[in-house]
């Protein structure tokens, strides 16, 4: 489960990762040896929000996900590279046609409590994601067409999964994690008392949560890889972010996620490493589509063309970013360096405002939401840089629920002209639901975004298996909907993480998960 | 006097009935509901509509409240609807957290501020009242989050005396219950330091202002002319007289000392009612901001009832619910 909103997690928790090649300061990370691993040794990790529910098919916070990471596993997992690999599932194989997958079970799996895990598990968890009385907003992910995924158990350890066409953004569900069945049956899975004592099949089990405060995990001794490292997790809630960082200075923490306004100051610091990685996230500047403006597709290039990027990742992210010009993000596999760029230019943007019939600019007002101190500052930033080619931005800040009612309303026209946001994207390349014009006005393609091209191979994208050919059509996707500039594309932000040196067992290089991608391994020095 | 008090909690009712009702419909008429915070590319819209009518949020507002209000006389405060546990049992979690941070910082707070200001009054313009003035001024002027840091920045990372956040250490979960306590007690000193050097200052000037009018009242120049030794005047005829506001001041900040300290629980990470609440509104979490809501309410009115009590207590001119002769 938290293969899927890991992303989301990382960003708020920001766990650490490793410097790449040297891009802003260079420090060599020193990593303990396994033979150093202590036998009875304790992870402080802080989850930088409340817990709210400790049940995968339920949650929708990162502080969940992070603990949940922990507890439970699904029939698949991602590794740094985001490739699936073999979890619950020793493997899968999927039909010709496209339509049905199977998956094969491990036989040697055992709950928390002691009781054999089998492919009714697998099969409850999904119907139950499925059932419309259950408050699972994953369930639109297991439907297709409006008809849902038929889950079958095949064998005790077998499991097919029917799908009513071929849908390549399946895998990445399948990796949800796992509910026992034997006991969820027969309860509300909504209130359940589980859900606040789970029990899973990951490599820790729980053992208390104090609420606000922290919650402790200790080692599964039956884990089905092998025996972690660690004797027990505790995750502490700090919700403050400076004090997170100085509770991690004190040593009360063995990890703090670094503001980029910190990150000389830490590296100074003994006893730690700094890891920095990227991530799965792009911030943008969306402009809606159906204002007489922005309807023009040079409009929005000169727009692009008058954005110094530079300017902003120095001065908001101190560099720690890297600039964006395509709607997809670099350590995706499908991602495709290919488009049409418009670097900064404000000679060419006054030249295109002209040819459009702007000559003497325009005005618009660019939405924000409030407490996001990057976007607020993007905001104006861009607001003068705009203005150098005449074009004159109003700000407005708003808070982040009353914004999404503006973007999410049925309604054609929607009441905005432009706003400044970001989207954390799924393990799958998919972005069916963010470009296809079928998802305007209800969905996420709030901006009218409407090219028959690029729908028909957004379609063929998650309906295609092979993962080569996919590649190929997002690439096409990317070049289309860059040539278009919906959105002018700003940045990748960077995670800047650092870990104190007593802990081992980290992924270097960390993918976009961070080093903890595998918790089991993780160890602390005597 | 009996008769005052029954009819004081009679009107409780009423009250909160309007209370729950006005409450009830501003929260609704914030922007967003809770399944805003599910949104991800990839959840669709119709399951956010499904899930909105299986909390029943897809029903007009005053069939909700009508829905709530019966459900209130059953004695059942609702469910949370992100953890799906019962809004009483949430309250009542944070509440030891709560009641132990901000009741010490208050106690603390009135025990500080009552001396300081009377001994200012007394002393007037004397370096000792410049001084508390000064730092009065300057408590006032400093942002709760900032000092906290400076304090935790000092204290636990500088000097490493004490722990930085939160209210216990995970290692001693298995010791005996007064290292246990002591644990917690460490794990105050910081949060609750910050909470009074911030309010004492509003206190202090407020005693000291009151202590000043009284000395400058007529029967303490005779009480003076009398011949009675200052100390009588002081703290006989002065204090007494001078503690009335401060007596309001107590009783209004009783909803205060159960609703938490959102600030100060946030940077250090402690449990308790304040971060609850915010997360609540931010959440739009209906059925426990309700639930907070009503219980500050109903704390609020137990506060001015007592503080009402209180006054007819330390000042023998009031007389509650009794007819002027």
């Amino acid at each position: 489960m938290w293969r899927k909103t890991f992303i989301l997690l990382l960003l708020l928790v920001m766990l650490g990762g490793c410097a790449p090649s040297g891009q802003v300061g260079k420090r060599v990370v020193h990593l303990p040896d396994p033979s150093q691993a202590d036998p009875h040794g304790r992870l402080i990790l802080n989850l930088g929000g409340e817990v709210s529910i400790l049940n995968p098919i339920l949650s929708s916070d990162s502080a969940s996900s992070a603990v949940e990471g922990a507890i439970f596993s699904g029939m698949i997992r991602f590794n740094e590279k985001l490739e699936p690999e073999p979890d619950l599932a020793k493997s899968w194989e999927v039909s010709k046609d496209g339509k049905t997958w199977t998956f094969h079970l491990r036989w040697d799996v055992l709950w928390h409590d002691g009781q054999p895990f089998t492919a009714d598990d697998v099969k409850f968890t999904f119907d139950s994601i499925l059932d419309p009385k259950v408050n699972s907003v994953r369930r639109s992910d297991y439907i297709i067409d409006g008809q849902p995924i038929v889950f079958k158990v095949v064998g005790p350890h077998t499991i097919q999964a029917v799908l009513p066409k071929p849908f390549a953004p399946f895998l990445t569900s399948a990796g949800m994690s796992i509910i026992p069945k034997h006991l969820y049956q027969g309860t509300d899975i909504n209130t359940a008392s589980l859900n606040r004592k789970p029990i899973g099949t990951g490599p820790f089990k729980f053992k208390e949560w104090q609420t606000g405060d922290h919650v402790t995990l200790v080692r599964n001794n039956d884990f089905y890889f092998g025996k972690p490292k660690l004797e027990a997790i505790i995750y502490k809630i700090i919700p403050d972010e400076n004090a997170a960082l100085l509770a991690f200075e004190a040593g009360e923490l063995d990890e703090a996620g670094i503001p980029a306004k910190d990150y000389k100051r830490i590296l100074t610091l003994p006893k730690i490493n700094v890891f920095e990685y990227d991530t799965l996230l792009y911030t943008y500047l969306g402009f809606n589509l159906t204002k007489p403006y922005f309807k023009d597709k040079r409009v929005r290039q000169a727009l692009a063309y008058a954005v110094d990027r530079r300017q902003l990742i120095n001065l908001i992210l101190k560099g720690h970013g890297s600039p964006a010009y395509a709607p997809s993000a670099p350590v995706s596999w499908a991602y495709s360096g290919d488009v049409p760029k418009y670097p900064f230019n404000p000679g060419k943007a006054k030249q295109l405002l002209k040819e459009a019939g702007y000559p003497n600019g325009f005005e618009f007002t660019c939405l924000v939401n409030q407490g996001n101190k990057e976007r607020e500052k993007a905001a104006v930033i861009l607001q003068q840089q705009f203005a150098k080619i005449g074009v004159k931005m109003n700000v407005r800040v708003m808070e982040w629920s009353a914004l999404l009612k503006i973007v999410n309303a049925p309604k054609d026209p929607k009441e905005f002209d432009a706003l400044i946001i970001g989207w954390s994207l799924g393990l799958d390349p998919d972005a069916y639901s963010i470009w296809h014009s079928s998802q305007y006005p209800k969905g996420f393609n709030f901006i009218k975004y409407q090219n028959k091209d690029v729908d028909r191979l957004l379609e063929e994208g998650r309906t295609t298996i092979n993962k080569e050919e996919r590649k190929k059509i997002y690439a096409q996707i990317w070049k289309l909907i860059a040539e278009d500039q919906p959105y002018v594309f700003l940045w990748y932000p960077r995670v800047i993480g650092a870990v104190s040196d007593r802990v081992g067992g980290l992924q270097l290089p960390p993918g976009p998960a961070g080093p903890m991608i595998y918790m089991e391994k993780v160890f602390v020095k005597k | 006097m009996t008769k005052y008090l029954f009819k004081r909690l009679l009107q409780l009712i009423p009250l909160l009935i309007g209370i729950s009702l006005i409450s009830f419909f501003v929260i609704h008429l914030a922007p967003g509901d809770p399944t805003n915070l599910f949104t991800t590319p990839n959840v669709k819209p119709e399951e956010l509509a499904r899930i909105r009518a299986n909390f029943g949020l897809d029903k007009p507002v005053i069939i909700q409240y009508f829905y709530w209000l019966v459900n209130i006389l059953k004695g059942n405060f609702g469910t949370d609807l992100l953890t799906g546990r019962p809004v009483v049992i949430e309250i009542l979690e944070r509440l030891p957290a709560t009641l132990l941070l901000t009741g010490s910082a208050y106690i603390l707070t009135f025990l500080l501020a009552i001396p300081l200001g009377v001994l200012s009054a007394v002393k007037k313009n004397s370096w000792f009242d410049k001084s508390v003035t000064l730092f009065s001024f300057a408590g006032m002027a400093t942002p709760s989050f900032w000092l906290a840091l400076i304090l935790m920045l000092v204290f636990a990372v500088k000097l490493d005396w004490l722990p930085a956040v939160g209210m216990y250490t995970f290692t001693l979960k298995d010791s005996p219950w007064f290292i246990r306590a002591w644990d917690v007690c460490l794990h105050l000193i910081l949060p609750v330091t910050t909470m009074t050097l911030v309010s004492l200052a509003g206190l202090t000037r407020y005693q000291r202002a009151a202590m000043l009018e009284i000395l400058n009242k007529d029967y303490i120049r005779t009480a003076r002319a009398k011949g009675l030794p200052e100390r009588v005047v002081i703290f006989k005829h002065a204090l007494r007289n001078a503690l009335i506001p401060i007596v309001t001041i107590f009783g209004l900040s009783l909803p205060d000392i159960f609703g938490g300290a959102f600030i100060i629980e946030t940077v250090f990470g402690w449990p308790g009612m304040g971060r609850l609440g915010v997360q609540a509104v931010f959440q739009r979490n209906y059925p426990l901001i309700m639930g907070i809501v009503m219980f500050s309410a109903f704390l609020i009115i137990i506060g001015n009832l007592l503080a009402d009590l209180l006054y007819a207590w330390v000042d023998p001119r009031i007389r509650l619910g009794e007819k002027k002769q």
